[in-house]
């Protein structure tokens, strides 16, 4: 664990290459680095290798053995952008929400479709959550597992039917294009639901 | 900051967080520390297992790991523009902003240049076409083949608009032509209109808001002030302003009772003398009081306005003003600079003469008022003179006075047409004898005519002398003006009515003031008449008192009525100082009588004195002697009233008189007048002051008449000598007023001078009414005349000693009042007029008083000597700490009588309100012994000058019904007429007193009026 020496610098675009005390390697970008805590933050190639994304990491120096500077560069780094703090905010808070929806789902045994599904729908209407291993929408239409089309039950009306044609469509897509294309499945969904 | 600025933006994204002990987490990463602890929301162990298995109960809601303890921390698919503030909204679609959107990397994006060339031709041509093409975004067409192409739809749109209107149709026919035509001419009409085009305008219209609505835009009311700058530039304006501002308005009973009243007083007795003055007066006191106000002499004005009853009568009065002023103006016309301020017809016509003179006679009657006259007659001398006159001319003396200043010409104007008004009613009656003042005004209108032009010149030598000369020179040379003044005041007379016979305007005016002289003539006949009668009263009772007076009063009026004044002082120097003060009302209505009387009597000498200033003084010390016998006239006031129908046929034979020697007699005239005038005034509604000052005198008169005639017009007369020394400062008449005043002081002086000393700081016209109230102990009627002098007499009184003192110190100052004096004796024309019947009523009284005057004079000029010698003599120490006062002020103010003014005007004001208070004082005694109901309502209504006024006129009204109302400017004149004309007739002497007392606390609540009551009061006290 050597500790960087004094005037020991990362500077901010250089790659850098280290090797934790756990013998994890990581190779990265600099993006900052915080001399007393002595923590580094490294942003890496996205482990999805989804575009405009990637992944951050960052990494206590003080348990790293080994820090090789690839290549050092002396541009003045970029000016870092205004960040909306609001958002981020609402984002940690939805993010919680979201896990522990979930964590709440799954301690009821609910099935990965029907996790799915209720990201699908949650994706669209933010007013639904899990009652049991039902997923509630709006508090009129409950979902019911296996979670096909004929399980949704509610009051007749637009509500309903609404949420019908997201179901349908989450399983067509599903179907169609797998685990891999959810996102688009959320935005035809997006789609049906708009046009619907 | 970097790492601050990562971490920021990675709140809210899920981790994996690895301890060193190998244990990871999963949470949201939910904030950190500044030791970079982080804190993860809703996390768990992350077990090596599949991802499925999460539990509720394996989550914990926020778990904080220490940095030290922290070795990795994975985020995974970390968009870093999510929270990016899209730059501020505005730069959202900047390239930078746009290329930034590539999150995360750092490349730059490559921006393609749109070329919409192609994609327009897609849908409909190119972007040129849209650059070119009107049509607002799709032409409807290629939307409807748009829809139609994709969708199927079929449009059913039809351009026509068939559906909501039909089609023009065209053609050739000559129908449509036609219509076509048509419809363009309408069109055609349409825009050609005005209305259209202004409304075009206002949308098209290129004025800035600033020019349209907020820019203040300069027209004739700029030149106004401009005028008014000119005007007031003679440093009248502030000084009066100052002078009256401070010691009238302050005080405005004591300031406007000693200096406005006083002033007033002698405008009145201008006025009186002629109604017309009061008219005129109160034109020109109401315009000068406006135009002071607006020029300079606002103070002045101010003070007036601060008398309600002044106002009133000078909106009246305005009215006839303008004629008068022409009138007055015409024959003063030489003195353009009056016409400067105002127009030129009035203002130099008018009054030159009579603002010479009536400045001079204000001048006198300031130094009579001393203590307000003296501060505005210091403060007029620079450039109080104008205020003086302004004050005064209110009255109408105080226009005259000011306009005799140069700077105060432009005030002097209105006070010229004061003046000139007052002139112009002496030339009315002068030309019309309607009545008998008018005879009187008549004849002293000739006089006056020329005395005007002498007053004028007398007033510009006195002015020049003023500014020039010290005091003392200014004194010889005020002397030599106050002399002509006082001559004038037979001389006044003849100028204010001699004014108006003198010009063109002259006529207007005479016709004006005809009008007015007539309308006054009830009043100022009457107001004369008492004046007269007081004159005569006091003449009467040396010889036959109503008969006498009205003879007396006409011929004294009408040669001598400024002489009368001047005689009315000399009585008061020999009465007792207080007659000095008393004696300017007194002495106005002695002068009205002693006008007659010098006219008849006096009046020759007076004429040959006028002729020469000295003379003139004498003459004024006859006239001072005269006023006491005038005083004898007041208490024939009723009778002056018959009499003056009579001085209307008489009179003019005396004015005659007066005429020879108007110019030079004029001037003194005038100053008697003032004093007289003032009397008169107060009987002229027109002067407010000179109203007020006119019903003391009147009283004055009266009480003399009825119990004192002589030693009340002894006192009037030391007024009016005192007026007259005043005026003529330096020589008789001072003395004659110290002598008159000393006395009184003495004697009384102890309450009344302490208060008028208080007031005295302000101004002499203070001590000059401690003076006058303690010759009004002595003598009711000095006191009352004293008071009178205080208030309006206070320049003659106070002139005497202050003036006299004011004079030396101020000689600029003592110059205007000498001026305003010079008003005075126009003011005394008008007074004449009114006065005139009275001497017509006794000639013999007037002759007497005439003689008196004469023997005044002399004692007068003593008395002034004593003042000015002596200190001894509390009204001589009063008056010369109140002159020192204003010699102290004066030193500046000399050359800048506003200075001075401003200065005693604090003083002066102080002063001005305790000397107000002390006439209030002087009224409640004089009501006090007399008792009288009239009394008490004007004692009540002191404070209230306008209420004063109002019962002043309402009992002039009541005892004279025809007066009041011809007088509107004069209302105080008429009441003071009123009030004279009921004591007179009345109780005479009592009755008479009483009356005049409540007519004098009117007069003294505008000032001159309250100073007027208590003198009358005095007198009836004494009486």
């Amino acid at each position: 664990m050597a500790a960087p020496g004094p005037g020991e610098y990362f500077s901010v675009g250089s790659h850098v290459s280290c090797l934790t005390c756990l013998g994890q390697q990581l190779q990265g970008e600099v993006v900052a680095f915080d001399y007393q805590s002595k923590m580094l933050t490294l942003k890496c190639a996205p482990s999805s290798g989804k575009a405009n994304v990637s992944d951050v990491v960052l990494i206590n120096l003080a348990y790293v053995s080994e820090v090789d500077i690839i290549n050092d560069r002396t541009e003045t780094p970029p000016p870092l952008a205004s960040l909306n703090v609001s958002k981020l905010a609402n984002r940690a808070r939805s993010e919680k929400e979201d896990k522990l929806s979930q964590a709440y789902a799954i301690s009821f045994g609910v099935s990965v479709e029907g996790q799915q599904l209720f990201q699908t729908i949650h994706k669209t209407i933010k007013d639904c959550k899990w009652q049991e291993k039902n997923i509630m929408v709006m508090d009129d239409v409950v979902i019911s597992p296996p979670y096909q089309m004929e399980n949704c039950k509610g009051k007749e009306g637009s509500a309903l039917s609404h949420v019908r044609k997201i179901v349908e469509k989450h399983f067509r897509d599903v179907e169609s294009q797998k685990s891999v294309q959810r996102p688009q499945a959320q935005q035809t969904q997006k789609d049906s639901t708009l046009s619907s | 900051m970097r790492m601050v600025h990562v971490l920021t933006s990675l709140v809210g994204t899920n981790c994996e967080l690895k301890v060193k002990n190998g244990m990871v987490y999963d949470g949201v990463f939910k904030t950190y520390s500044p030791e970079c602890d982080l804190v993860l929301d809703a996390a768990n162990i992350k077990s090596p297992g599949p991802s499925v298995g999460l539990r509720q109960e394996d989550l914990v809601d926020s778990i904080i790991f220490k940095a030290s303890d922290v070795v990795v921390v994975h985020f995974r698919d970390v968009d870093f523009n999510y929270a990016r503030k899209v730059s501020t909204d505005t730069d959202n679609f900047t390239d930078t902003a746009v290329g930034g959107r590539i999150n995360g990397e750092h490349k730059e994006k490559d921006l393609e240049p749109w070329d919409g060339g192609r994609q327009q031709h897609m849908v409909s041509g190119s972007l040129e076409s849209l650059d070119t093409d009107v049509s607002n975004g799709w032409d409807p067409n290629d939307m409807f083949k748009y829809n139609e192409e994709q969708y199927g739809i079929k449009s059913t749109y039809d351009s026509s608009l068939s559906t909501y209107t039909v089609a023009l149709e065209r053609d050739n026919s000559e129908e449509f032509l036609k219509r076509e035509a048509r419809a363009a001419q309408l069109a055609e009409e349409i825009e050609a209109s005005s209305t259209y085009k202004s409304r075009v305008a206002l949308e098209n219209d290129e004025r800035s808001e600033e020019e349209k609505y907020t820019a203040v835009v300069r027209g004739e009311r700029e030149q106004h002030t401009l005028n008014r700058e000119k005007y007031i530039p003679p440093g009248q304006r502030n000084r009066e302003g100052m002078s009256w501002g401070p010691g009238r308005q302050n005080s405005p009973r004591l300031v406007q009772s000693s200096s406005g009243p006083p002033r007033p007083g002698l405008h009145d007795y201008t006025p009186s003398s002629g109604a017309d003055q009061r008219v005129v007066n109160g034109g020109a006191t109401s315009c000068p009081s406006p135009s002071s106000r607006y020029q300079s002499g606002p103070s002045p004005l101010p003070p007036r306005a601060a008398t309600p009853t002044r106002p009133p009568s000078r909106p009246p009065s305005r009215p006839s003003r303008p004629p008068s002023h022409p009138s007055a103006h015409g024959s003063p016309a030489p003195i353009s600079t009056i016409p400067s301020r105002r127009m030129s017809s009035e203002g130099p016509p008018r009054m030159s003469p009579k603002t010479q003179r009536t400045p001079r006679t204000h001048r006198v009657p300031p130094g009579s008022r001393v203590p307000p006259g003296v501060d505005f007659m210091p403060h007029n001398a620079p450039g109080e003179v104008p205020v003086p006159p302004a004050t005064r001319s209110s009255s109408s003396g105080g226009t005259w006075s000011s306009v005799v200043s140069g700077a105060h010409r432009p005030r002097s104007p209105r006070q010229n047409s004061m003046g000139g008004a007052s002139p112009g009613p002496s030339p009315q009656t002068g030309s019309t004898p309607v009545e008998p003042v008018n005879t009187p005004r008549s004849a002293s209108s000739p006089t006056a005519s020329p005395a005007p032009n002498m007053a004028a010149a007398s007033s510009a030598e006195v002015k020049d002398s003023r500014v020039q000369a010290t005091r003392q020179n200014s004194p010889t040379v005020n002397k030599e003006n106050m002399k002509p003044l006082e001559s004038p005041p037979s001389i006044n007379r003849p100028l204010s009515k001699g004014p108006p016979s003198m010009a063109p305007d002259h006529r207007k005016q005479i016709d004006n003031l005809k009008k007015f002289s007539v309308d006054f003539r009830l009043q100022s006949s009457s107001n004369p008449d008492p004046q007269f009668q007081q004159m005569v009263t006091k003449p009467p009772q040396d010889t036959g008192e109503k008969s006498k007076q009205l003879p007396l009063d006409k011929g004294l009026e009408g040669s001598e009525g400024p002489v009368v004044p001047a005689r009315s002082n000399k009585p008061d120097s020999p009465g007792a100082p207080s007659p000095s003060s008393t004696l300017c009302p007194a002495p106005e209505q002695n002068r009205g009588p002693d006008v007659t009387s010098q006219g008849v009597q006096t009046s020759a000498p007076n004429l040959s004195g006028g002729a020469k200033p000295e003379d003139k003084e004498e003459d004024e010390a006859d006239q001072m002697r005269k006023s006491t016998l005038n005083p004898n006239a007041h208490e024939f006031k009723p009778r002056v009233f018959t009499p003056q129908p009579k001085p209307a046929t008489t009179p003019t034979p005396p004015r005659p008189q007066g005429q020879p020697s108007p110019s030079i007699v004029m001037q003194q005239p005038q100053q008697v007048y003032f004093p007289q005038m003032y009397p008169l005034t107060p009987v002229s509604p027109g002067v407010q002051k000179s109203i007020i000052w006119k019903s003391p005198a009147m009283y004055h008169v009266q009480m003399p008449h009825m119990t004192l005639s002589q030693s009340k017009p002894y006192r009037t007369v030391p007024n009016m000598t005192q007026q007259r020394s005043d005026q003529h400062h330096p020589q008789g008449t001072p003395t004659m007023m110290h002598p008159a005043a000393g006395p009184p002081i003495v004697a009384q002086s102890p309450a009344y001078s302490a208060q008028y000393f208080t007031c005295s700081p302000q101004q002499f016209a203070s001590q000059q009414l401690m003076p006058h109230y303690q010759s009004q102990a002595q003598h009711v009627f000095s006191p009352v005349i004293q008071g009178q002098a205080r208030m309006m007499a206070p320049p003659t009184h106070g002139h005497p000693g202050q003036l006299v003192s004011s004079t030396s110190q101020y000689g600029e100052q003592t110059h205007t009042m000498y001026v305003s004096q010079g008003p005075m004796p126009q003011q005394y024309a008008h007074p004449n007029t009114t006065l005139h019947p009275q001497p017509s009523a006794t000639p013999t009284g007037q002759s007497q008083q005439g003689v008196q005057h004469g023997g005044n004079h002399p004692a007068p000029s003593p008395v002034q000597q004593h003042q000015a010698a002596a200190a001894a003599q509390a009204l001589h120490m009063g008056n010369q700490p109140q002159q020192q006062m204003y010699q102290a002020l004066a030193p500046t103010p000399p050359s800048m009588t506003p200075g001075p003014n401003p200065q005693s005007p604090q003083g002066s004001f102080s002063s001005a309100q305790q000397a107000v208070y002390l006439h209030p004082q002087q009224m409640q005694h004089g009501y006090n012994p007399s008792h009288m109901a009239h009394m008490q309502q004007v004692s009540s209504t002191f404070r209230s000058p306008s209420l004063h006024s109002e019962y002043i006129l309402y009992e002039q009204a009541h005892i004279q019904s025809g007066m009041v109302p011809s007088h509107h400017g004069n209302p105080g004149h008429p009441q003071m007429m009123l009030m004279a004309t009921q004591q007179q007739g009345g109780p005479q002497p009592q009755l008479a007193q009483n009356a005049l007392n409540p007519i004098p606390v009117s007069s003294t609540a505008h000032f001159s009026y309250l100073a007027h009551p208590q003198v009358q009061q005095h007198h009836q006290q004494q009486l």
